[in-house]
């Protein structure tokens, strides 16, 4: 996978409505803003006209949430339609959705559900993968989702399962940092052998973001800030895979534009110190 | 399309004993259950032997039932956040308790369906119109539907909008002519209360008043960025819903006309109606044109 076709594009954010009219009047310093794809799945209105203007002056990354890629539903060829033409109109730099299912029979819960990791299951989503990627004719990054429940009937772990369903499906890795960090607690691993166990090639983006303790399990939120444990995960990531671009996810409690901006500082710093092999070596999981 | 590459050596597990449709079929109606896993579980006759721990992993902090109950609560309040939001002043008349469970009645009629979470209030005026609580608050489907419509014009299309200075530059002579439009990102309800003035005392005083009945029409329509309502006034209902496809302003006059009361001059009422549709945005010119008409996109 070439990095012409995933370049690096530093540190950025999610586009958030409470920061739109900043953007767009006085372009702040970012280096690239990732939309959540069905918010901008509309005719008309504010949202794509500031999607237009963002787009003059920043590169975007199109990352969906109802691709529903494990779902056994018939693929949405409606949907995929409609993403196309997005993606026509935005020339984002890349697509990206999550390795889960979103729902079956038609309904959609609006959650990213986590699949039985077997290989079944990996031949039905990568081939359903591989479909997707060829009506739009590109490859796409699949995040690993956080998650609460997993499954008796599961034979392989969740990154084999990760990078099995990439490999067989000729695709990129978005890889969340939180999402293993909150998984490794609710579910008893070790996050550290996660990272180190994901194919390197594969491995095109970092997301970055906070989550909630609730005592018996972590919550991935999007509401707080990243907490210090997953930073250091992220050094041990950046080690690994290199320098790739990165996402700070923050959508609830939304703070103000310029603490994003000193977040996805201090990331870069620390992806800095960490492709130095300065950085602290990588702590064990919250367990 | 791509090259694919080989599979890197990877532990082959042996196949799973399960059916994915049925599990993830399963999964959809526990965590959409209207009251919870507990009541899905009860109500369920296709879990295996061994129920949902033979599906579910669990442990000594949290159990499977425990475990899928986090994504029933994300379900349900997920959307029960998004609805508040989107209809705000039907929440501050019924109360929170009232639509919570509300809610959870829609949920279970209307399930979303559509990739995109803005699409989930869509029937939510049409299932007020048969849930009880109209009968106490009877102008509460007109309130939901009037929120709803100021969502769907918000996200309406873009189309260049006709303004005052462009229409001043076709001679008058060919003004009967024109063929306007009203803009696609509006539309005029016909409402049995008028619940425009419910809407106005929640944004405007964060309080509740109790609408006259009486037909109303009310024009939602979008300007910028925003979306706006208001009611029509006398000449505008039988105009506007005429220019809704496309006629000449020769017909849109004559419906004014038509509507204007003795002694009033009707040229007069069409001026000022113009006048003010140009000022809000609200018409496109569809042709003929003598000219290019420049116009901003809204």
């Amino acid at each position: 996978m070439s990095h012409c076709e995933f370049p690096a594009l530093g540190f950025g954010v999610g586009l958030r409505r409470p920061h739109y009219s900043e953007i767009v009047d006085t372009h702040p310093r970012m280096d690239w803003f990732e939309v959540t794809t069905e918010n901008f799945m509309v005719e008309g209105g504010r949202p794509l006209e500031v999607l237009e203007r963002v787009r003059e002056r920043y590169p975007i990354v199109m990352h969906g949430v109802s691709l529903s890629i494990g779902s056994t539903d018939p693929i949405n060829h409606d949907y995929l339609r409609t993403l196309d033409a997005m993606a026509r109109r935005f020339e984002p730099a890349w697509i990206s959705d999550h390795l889960c299912w979103t729902g079956v029979g038609g309904h959609n819960l609006h959650d990213l559900l986590p699949l039985p990791y077997a290989e079944e299951v990996v031949s039905h989503v990568a081939g359903r993968l591989r479909e997707v990627q060829d009506i739009l004719g590109r490859r796409i990054l699949i995040e690993n989702v956080s998650s609460y429940m997993a499954f008796a009937c599961s034979t392989l772990t969740e990154w084999e399962f990760l990078g099995a369903v990439a490999d067989e499906a000729d695709c990129g890795i978005l890889l969340d940092i939180n999402n293993i960090f909150v998984n490794a607690f609710n579910h008893g691993f070790e996050a550290e052998q996660y990272i180190d166990s994901v194919p390197v090639e594969r491995v095109k983006q970092f997301h970055l973001a906070g989550h909630q303790d609730h005592g018996r399990y972590l919550l991935d939120t999007h509401d707080h800030p990243v907490r210090a444990e997953v930073w250091r995960l992220y050094e041990r990531a950046v080690r690994r895979f290199g320098a790739v671009s990165t996402l700070i996810e923050w959508d609830d409690r939304i703070p103000e534009f310029r603490e994003l901006q000193a977040v996805a500082d201090e990331g870069r710093s620390r992806c800095d110190s960490a492709m130095r092999g300065a950085a602290q070596p990588g702590i064990d999981a919250h367990r | 399309m791509m090259a694919m590459k080989p599979d890197r050596e990877r532990p082959r597990a042996a196949a799973g004993d399960f059916d994915l449709k049925r599990l993830q079929e399963l999964l959809y109606r526990l965590i959409a259950a209207p009251c919870g896993v507990g009541e899905g579980l009860a109500a369920n006759g296709g879990l295996p032997p061994g129920n949902l721990e033979a599906i579910l992993n669990g442990d000594d902090r949290l159990s499977a039932r425990e475990r899928l109950e986090i994504y029933a609560n994300a379900y349900f309040y997920r959307l029960l956040d998004v609805l508040k939001e989107e209809f705000a002043a039907t929440l501050m008349i019924v109360g929170d308790v009232n639509f919570h469970n509300l809610v959870t009645g829609y949920l279970l009629e209307y399930p979303p369906t559509e990739p995109s979470i803005l699409h989930a209030g869509r029937n939510l005026p049409a299932f007020i119109r048969t849930h009880s609580l109209s009968r106490r608050w009877p102008y509460l489907p007109d309130l939901a539907r009037l929120e709803r419509s100021l969502l769907e014009v918000f996200h309406g299309p873009a189309a260049p909008v006709l303004d005052a200075s462009t229409m001043r530059q076709v001679p008058p002579h060919e003004w009967p002519a024109l063929i306007l439009r009203t803009h696609p990102a509006s539309r005029i309800l016909d409402l049995e209360w008028c619940v425009d003035l419910v809407m106005r005392a929640a944004e405007e005083t964060g309080t509740r008043i109790e609408p006259p009945s009486g037909p109303t029409s009310v024009l939602v329509w979008r300007q910028g960025s925003r979306a706006h309502y208001r009611r029509l006034e006398r000449g505008e209902r039988a105009a506007l819903a005429l220019a809704r496809d496309g006629v000449a302003f020769a017909m849109i006059c004559e419906a004014i006309a038509a509507e204007a009361i003795p002694d009033e001059n009707p040229a007069a009422l069409i001026n000022r109606l113009l006048a003010r549709w140009l000022s809000d945005g609200l018409v496109m010119a569809v042709g003929p044109w003598p000219a290019s008409p420049a116009g901003a996109a809204s």
